[in-house]
């Protein structure tokens, strides 16, 4: 076997059955190389779903609890990496939690390697594409929001970790905005949400708008003077950061003080012109259109919500025919029809 | 080869120099080109360090450190120990004089009185020649094994041997076709979990409209429901204000009916127990029948008293006519 070391960062692999325990068994070994080189053959190896599916059930995902103490930075980045592509499946992700691997891993956040810190960020992140991935990770909601901060403070770290962590806490705060309000979470989003990066507008947007659902979020995001933001996020070139800004002010102004202040800023004629704009676009960019689709159905529902207030009612009457042909049959998206035909009940709804 | 020697400058101290003794080379047998080696045999005596050049009056004799550095103290006793230890392991070394036979001693002898003077010149002529000039060294031949074994020989017919092209094939075969399935899993994986995140997202979007929808609706229910509490009290504030006027006006016609027969009765009472008076009247008879009273009793007094008077001049007249009379009829 002089050639098996033809490919010197990767450990010969065994054939068929025998490649995982192999592997794993090398795990074991005291050089930090050796190891290494096993990792990369196991990064390798487990882009196939049955090979993760031996991994799980042979066991030997407890195995990675060690190397997450290990020494060597590379080894510790190796070792998320792997889990990183475990992931990628349902049967991985459902292991990974039910496994004790979590905490360990929660420690890993704090790693002084970077690589290591931003595959962690990343397994976070695919495992909060289950519901109970999410629940899982809610204790950690504090601790993310530390983080954030914390990157606030240095200089943020780089724009990746950043967008992941900022999808995490959507996710999580999607299932319970409550742990995410508590660490005062609406202000830090807030300074977020003129970040240059679009990336980092758009996911910041989101955990805003996951954040307010509830109705102490939405009290927070008035109280925080953050609608003038947003208001401006709406002229934004990015399309979800307009959407997802849509859907705050959409939250927002479901509450009195929402419509107070969102009348106050004007809003209503932007909602219109995002609302009326799509029909010139309609040919180009079918691609776009299903973000299009989440911006005018937001766009809808906060006016179909200002048209609740009696100053917003009057302002929308004037412009009434727009809506009312959206809410027209020649609308082909059903959903969007649905919420004209509702937005224009609402206008002209009388006591 | 190089220089066997110490020389050393520590700061704040002067130049020291110590050099091993050594024998002298022997010559090479052929001539080579020039070293480095011969350059560092003689050099310029302007160069050499051990020459003292210049002005020796001005020759640093005494170090003047004030204060002996405490690391370059100890340096030198440490220098000093070992150049005493080299000292003692070179006397070991030393091939001494053998030791004295028994019973006798060695002694130090000044050996000055038992030198003879050789006083014989041997004549000697000096006799030169002259060595051939080296030869210059000949090239080395090549170096060739020397030959063993038998030969032997075979016949290779046409695609006996291996064929890179031909054998290549199916290893190649399997290198591609590993490479492509690898590829096909990632992609496929990173398909997957695009998907999973598009339908996600749509999920989220329809949830986020349903629930904007649901929440709005709430709260328009509880706005409602507030204002119908609000209306409902403010009808019930209503009613009790309307309850209180009637009550009240029934109060207000009660009383009035009360009273209206109330004030005739109570004038007409007060009237008769003489509450309501003329003033004139009042002050007439209060002031003025008084006055008439006393005026016309006294009116009336002083009649009585003419009237007396009169009487009392009356029967006073009557009876003088009378006692006149009498006089008269008695006359």
């Amino acid at each position: 076997m002089a050639g098996c070391l033809i490919d010197p960062s990767r450990a010969p692999v065994a054939f068929g059955r025998r490649a995982v325990p192999q592997l794993f068994e090398e795990l074991q070994q005291p050089e930090a190389d050796r190891r290494l080189r096993a990792l990369a053959s196991l990064c390798d190896l487990m882009h196939d779903p049955e090979r993760i599916y031996q991994t799980v059930n042979g066991g030997f995902l407890e195995q990675l609890n060690v190397l997450f103490e290990d020494e060597d930075s590379s080894v510790r980045t190796k070792t998320c990496e792997l889990l990183h592509l475990m992931t990628a499946h349902s049967i991985g992700r459902q292991a990974l939690l039910s496994s004790s691997l979590l905490p360990p891993l929660s420690q890993l956040v704090d790693d002084n390697s970077s690589s290591c810190r931003r595959n962690v960020h990343r397994v976070l992140n695919r495992l909060t594409l289950l519901p109970a991935g999410a629940d899982a990770l809610l204790t950690l909601v504090p601790k993310l929001m530390l983080k954030l901060r914390g990157e606030e403070g240095e200089e943020e770290e780089e724009e990746e970790v950043q967008v992941l962590l900022l999808s995490t806490l959507s996710s999580c705060s999607r299932l319970d905005a409550l742990p995410a309000l508590a660490s005062d979470g609406v202000s830090l989003l807030g300074h977020k949400l003129s970040h240059r990066s679009p990336n980092i507008r758009r996911e910041a947007a989101a955990v805003l708008m996951a954040l307010s659902v509830c109705e102490d979020g939405k009290l927070q995001v008035c109280e925080e003077s953050l609608l003038p933001v947003l208001v401006n996020l709406l002229h934004d070139e990015d399309i979800e950061v307009q959407a997802n800004a849509a859907g705050v002010i959409m939250y927002t102004v479901i509450i009195t003080t929402g419509k107070k202040q969102c009348l106050y800023l004007d809003v209503i004629p932007i909602l219109l012109e995002l609302v009326s704009k799509e029909e010139e676009e309609e040919e180009e960019k079918k691609k776009k259109r299903k973000s299009r689709k989440a911006l005018v159905m937001y766009s809808l529902r906060a006016l179909t919500a200002l048209a609740e207030a009696p100053d917003g009612r009057r302002r929308l009457l004037e412009q009434l025919p727009l809506l009312l042909r959206r809410s027209e049959a020649t609308e082909e998206d059903h959903d969007i029809r649905r919420d004209a035909q509702t937005a224009v009940r609402v206008i002209n709804w009388r006591p | 080869m190089a220089f066997v020697s110490q020389s050393h400058r520590a700061p704040n101290e002067s130049y020291t120099f110590a050099s091993r003794p050594r024998p002298v080379e022997n010559r090479s047998k052929y001539r080579e080109p020039p070293s480095e080696q011969t350059h560092s045999n003689y050099g310029n005596i302007m160069y050499d360090r051990r020459v003292v050049r210049g002005n020796t009056y001005a020759q640093l004799i005494i170090p003047t450190t004030a204060q002996p550095d405490p690391v370059e103290a100890q340096r030198q006793q440490e220098n000093r120990r070992r150049a005493i230890a080299r000292k003692r392991a070179r006397e070991q070394f030393r091939p001494s004089t053998p030791e004295a036979l028994q019973g006798r001693k060695h002694i130090d002898v000044q050996t000055e009185l038992y030198l003879e003077e050789l006083s014989d010149v041997i004549v000697a002529t000096d006799v030169e020649c002259q060595t051939d000039a080296f030869l210059d060294k000949p090239a080395t031949p090549l170096f060739i094994p020397a030959k063993s074994g038998k030969d032997v020989e075979t016949q290779i017919e046409e695609g006996e041997l291996f064929d890179f092209d031909r054998e290549v094939q199916p290893v190649l075969e399997v290198l591609v076709g590993k490479t492509i399935e690898q590829s096909l899993e990632e992609v496929m994986e990173e398909e997957e979990l695009a998907c999973l995140r598009a339908q996600q997202r749509a999920f989220e979007e329809l949830r986020n409209n349903e629930l904007a929808e649901v929440l709005r609706l709430q709260e328009q229910e509880r706005r409602r429901s507030e204002e119908k509490g609000r209306r409902i009290a403010q009808q019930k504030e209503v009613l009790k204000k309307e309850k209180e006027t009637a009550e009240k006006i029934a109060a207000r016609a009660y009383t009035q009916q009360y009273l209206a027969d109330l004030l005739p009765a109570v004038f007409t009472s007060l009237r008769s127990h003489g509450y309501f008076y003329d003033p004139v009247e009042k002050d007439i008879e209060n002031h003025f029948f008084p006055w008439l009273m006393a005026e016309v009793n006294n009116s009336l007094e002083k009649r009585y008293t003419a009237r007396e008077l009169l009487d009392t001049i009356i029967h006073d007249v009557t009876r003088k006519r009378l006692k006149m009379f009498k006089e008269l009829e008695t006359q």
